[in-house]
């Protein structure tokens, strides 16, 4: 009994032992410094042979590797700070995961939505989606991100009408897609356009957090829309555009400038349009701490 | 010397219900320098006593000792040979490595082991195979390893769970040679066997167990009367509670 | 330590000379050749990929001596009742488990020891044919991280034996040992997610939060004896780190062994 009771104390020390001393080394491993290209990951094709019947958990893997490194960018430095090989980490990964299981959908709509924050990554984005395209034959969200993308970064609403066509043909594809695709056949009504594609878009995203992604934009963009509304009405009004925006509201068009949720101010361009000094990405030197909560 | 005091066992069958009671309220004494045959039929509950001795299975119920020292101390087995009924033991250790972890771990010196190993590896007749792996013998030769490795301490009392199983008449007669010889002695030896023509010719006292119950203990020539065999009396002895011979 | 070391160098001897280790040492001799076959593929950091190669080499090999050889020193002695042999000695079962251990200890810095070697000519010699290519590279890291391994693969042994205390068959031990290598190198990295997961955006319940805590304390933080990477790239490692994670591996190796023996005092070898 006594023995018992000595063994049962020594497991507890020890017991206790052992956590103090997890708690000390893994305390230190945080402050052990990582190699530069720590982001090295290992090209698709290669992978797929090293994985060999573990593909699909290797793929897994990968994207959820791509989670924690879009974790650790964000809280290294926040996406207005983080290097481009932190970005070019993340993409690897989700490349590396669609490379392992290309039907997997999950990395094609993560990137989609994160990396779109740095507007640099656009080429990449796109360069994912056309690999779901391609595998993903019966999918038409794939294309419609892919409609956007081309419309609102690229500025070529040729492709995003091609895009959107593509996708309308796909099975269940929203009604929508066929609208647009109509509609971006005319430069005119930017703005109004992106509108109904995040609004389309939304309403196809459940996951709380993407949603915000797409709602900041969603808000800024009718903030603008309010503001191209009010130019309008101002130009019939006066028959000449107001020189500033801050006209408009001294003119009693509108109560007051609403705010750009990206934290920058928006101003009237020289071409009559309304833009934002953030250009609707928490851009490098923008002014905004708000990033949104995740 | 040795004392088993009343000690009950009862086994489950793997993970049912259904138990075994594979002793019953044993009794039994053994005094010093006595050798002591344990017979019984198969299953009767011998090696399960003999386990108990050696501590590798705690009784129910009851008391074991050896030389007044309760089995579960562990410097009591100093004192004890033990050879277990279907030895086996590691590949890849020859007989020399054997006998060398026996006796270093039963507290002999080196020196002594260098002078005893030889000579007893020579009685059991493993000489020649000292070098070899554990795992190129033979069933017998196994055998007479494990009598080795029970021998080498020179303990005080020797335990053999059917020390004759699967050896020639030469090693049989081997075995019977060394049980005589550890009498002379002076050594307590308790062995369980079924081969009665053994037991008649070693034993001073024999105890016959079966279905976990001693049914018969005494001396050899008063137990067994005249104009009976050992035989008979082992039968009759099984038979008695059964009204036949035990399945 | 008297009533353990005849037992601790009977298993020693029992394991070295194990068939098994022959394979092992093979599959190690062929990565380590692969070694230069595949350095010679590289472009850049030839060093780093020749050390990557050859410490996973390493790992990986004494992983296998762990999960083969040495689970099945411990199973065989209960399989096939050789433990009577060792039980019926004047050795406690407590005894027994720390003398086994002992032995299997021995058995794993010896055969790292020797793989290591190994792994440092393989590395030696891809730097001799490209010298050029080993800009940021030193010994005394590699060593270190040679070293860890060895406690990495001491611990899971450790933690086999208390697998092996409660199992009934081999077999169970093997996967109870395995799944606990595979959560041990997980289980940081998981932990990290769950603890923050709105910074992937993932959501993550109250329950599974808890549930990976637990896991984190109680199967061994297998990743903090991983310095491959530093390794490779010459990088700092302090020595509190190596200080705590030496320490917390012998605490958690004394503790699952401690608990081993707790537990196989009180078992019964019928
Ligand atoms: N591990 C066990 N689990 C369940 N029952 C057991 C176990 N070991 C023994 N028994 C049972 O206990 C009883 C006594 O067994 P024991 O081995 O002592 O017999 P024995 O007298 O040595 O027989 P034999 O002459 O065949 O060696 C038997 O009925 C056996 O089935
Ligand atoms: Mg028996």
């Amino acid at each position: 009994m006594r023995r018992l009771l000595a063994t049962l104390v020594l497991v507890a020390a020890l017991a206790a032992g052992q956590v103090a001393t997890l708690w000390w080394a893994a305390g230190a491993r945080q402050d052990l410094p990582l190699p530069e290209d720590h982001s090295y990951v290992l090209p698709g094709p290669l992978l797929r042979v090293v994985a060999g019947e573990f593909r699909g958990l290797a793929a897994d893997f990968c994207f959820l590797q791509g989670l924690t490194a879009y974790g650790k960018l964000l809280e290294s430095a926040g996406p207005s700070q983080a290097r481009d090989s932190d970005w070019q980490r993340v993409y690897r990964l989700l490349d590396a995961a669609t490379d392992l299981d290309p039907y997997f959908f999950d990395p094609y709509y993560f990137g989609n939505a994160v990396l779109s924050r740095n507007p640099e990554m656009i080429p990449r984005i796109n360069q994912l989606l056309e690999k779901g395209l391609e595998w993903r034959d019966w999918d038409w969200l794939l294309p419609f991100y892919l409609g956007f993308n081309h419309f609102y970064y690229l500025q070529d609403s040729g492709r995003a009408s091609e895009y959107l066509m593509l996708g309308a043909q796909r099975p269940d594809a929203m009604p929508l897609l066929a609208t647009l695709a109509a509609r971006l056949a005319y430069q005119e009504n930017r703005t109004e356009n992106a509108i109904v594609f995040l609004r389309g878009i939304l309403s196809r995203t459940e996951d709380e957090r993407t949603r915000e992604l797409y709602q900041v934009r969603l808000e800024a963009l009718e903030k603008i829309h309010y503001l191209e509304q009010a130019v309008l009405v101002y130009r019939q009004h006066y028959g000449e555009m107001p020189g500033t925006l801050n006209v408009l509201q001294e003119r009693g068009v509108i109560s007051a400038i609403p705010e750009d949720p990206y934290g920058g101010t928006f101003y009237l361009d020289a071409d009559g349009s309304v833009k934002s000094t953030s250009e609707l990405t928490y851009a490098k030197g923008g002014t905004s701490n708000e990033i949104p909560a995740n | 010397m040795v004392s088993i005091q009343g000690i009950s066992k009862t086994f489950r069958e793997g993970l049912s219900s259904r138990k075994v009671q594979a002793l019953q309220r044993l009794t039994l004494e053994i005094a010093s320098g006595e050798v002591f045959g344990f017979l019984g039929p198969n299953g009767a509950g011998k090696s399960t006593s003999i386990k108990v001795l050696l501590n590798l299975i705690r009784p129910d119920d009851g008391k074991a000792t050896i030389l007044d020292r309760d089995v579960s101390d562990r410097r009591v087995r100093r004192q004890v040979g033990y050879l277990p009924e279907n030895p086996y033991f590691y590949d890849y250790l020859n007989a020399d490595e054997l006998l060398w972890f026996g006796g270093r771990s039963s507290g002999m010196t080196a020196d002594d082991l260098r002078h005893k190993t030889p000579a007893l590896l020579e009685r059991v007749g493993l000489l020649e195979a000292r070098k070899r792996p554990l795992r190129t013998y033979s069933k017998g030769m196994v055998q007479r390893a494990g009598l080795a490795l029970a021998l080498i301490h020179d303990p005080a009392v020797v335990i053999l769970d059917e020390p004759m199983s699967g050896l020639d008449p030469v090693g049989r007669k081997m075995v019977g040679d060394l049980i005589l010889d550890l009498k002379h002695q002076g050594k307590t030896v308790f062995f369980s066997s079924h081969i009665l023509n053994d037991i008649e010719r070693f034993c001073d006292r024999i105890g016959i167990i079966a279905g976990g119950r001693l049914r018969l203990v005494g001396e050899l020539d008063k137990v067994v009367p005249a104009g009976e065999t050992l035989e008979g009396l082992f039968l009759r002895a099984i038979a008695d509670d059964f009204g036949g011979l035990p399945s | 330590m008297r009533p353990l070391w005849p037992l601790a160098v009977i298993t020693f001897k029992e394991g070295i000379r194990n068939r098994a280790l022959y394979g092992i040492f093979l599959l190690a001799l062929l990565l380590f050749v692969a070694n230069f076959l595949i350095c010679g593929m590289i472009m850049q950091e030839v060093g780093k990929v020749a050390v990557d190669v050859a410490l996973s080499a390493v790992s990986f090999s004494g992983l296998l001596l762990v999960l083969f050889v040495g689970i099945n020193l411990l199973a065989k002695d209960l399989d096939r009742r050789t433990i009577y042999m060792v039980l019926a000695r004047p050795i406690s079962r407590r005894h027994y488990i720390w003398g086994k251990f002992l032995g299997m200890a021995m058995l794993i810095v010896t055969a790292t020891a020797m793989l290591g070697g190994c792994a440092l000519l393989s590395i030696g010699s891809v730097r001799w044919a490209f010298p050029s290519y080993f800009p940021r590279f030193a010994w005394s890291p590699v060593l270190l991280a040679l070293m860890l391994i060895t406690l990495m693969l001491v611990l899971l042994a450790g933690m086999s034996f208390l697998f092996a205390s409660f199992a009934t068959s081999s077999f169970v031990t093997l996967i109870l040992t395995v799944v606990s290598y595979l959560i041990g190198h997980g289980v940081a990295a998981i932990k990290a997610l769950v603890e923050s997961p709105a910074a992937v955006g993932i959501e993550v319940s109250a329950t599974t939060v808890r549930v990976v805590k637990a896991a984190y304390y109680l199967f061994p933080n297998l990743s903090l004896f991983d310095i491959k990477v530093q390794a490779a790239h010459n990088l700092p490692v302090s020595w509190t780190y190596l200080a705590g994670t030496v320490a917390y591996g012998l605490f958690y190796t004394a503790l699952s062994v401690t608990l081993a023996g707790l537990v196989f005092s009180r078992r019964e070898f019928p």
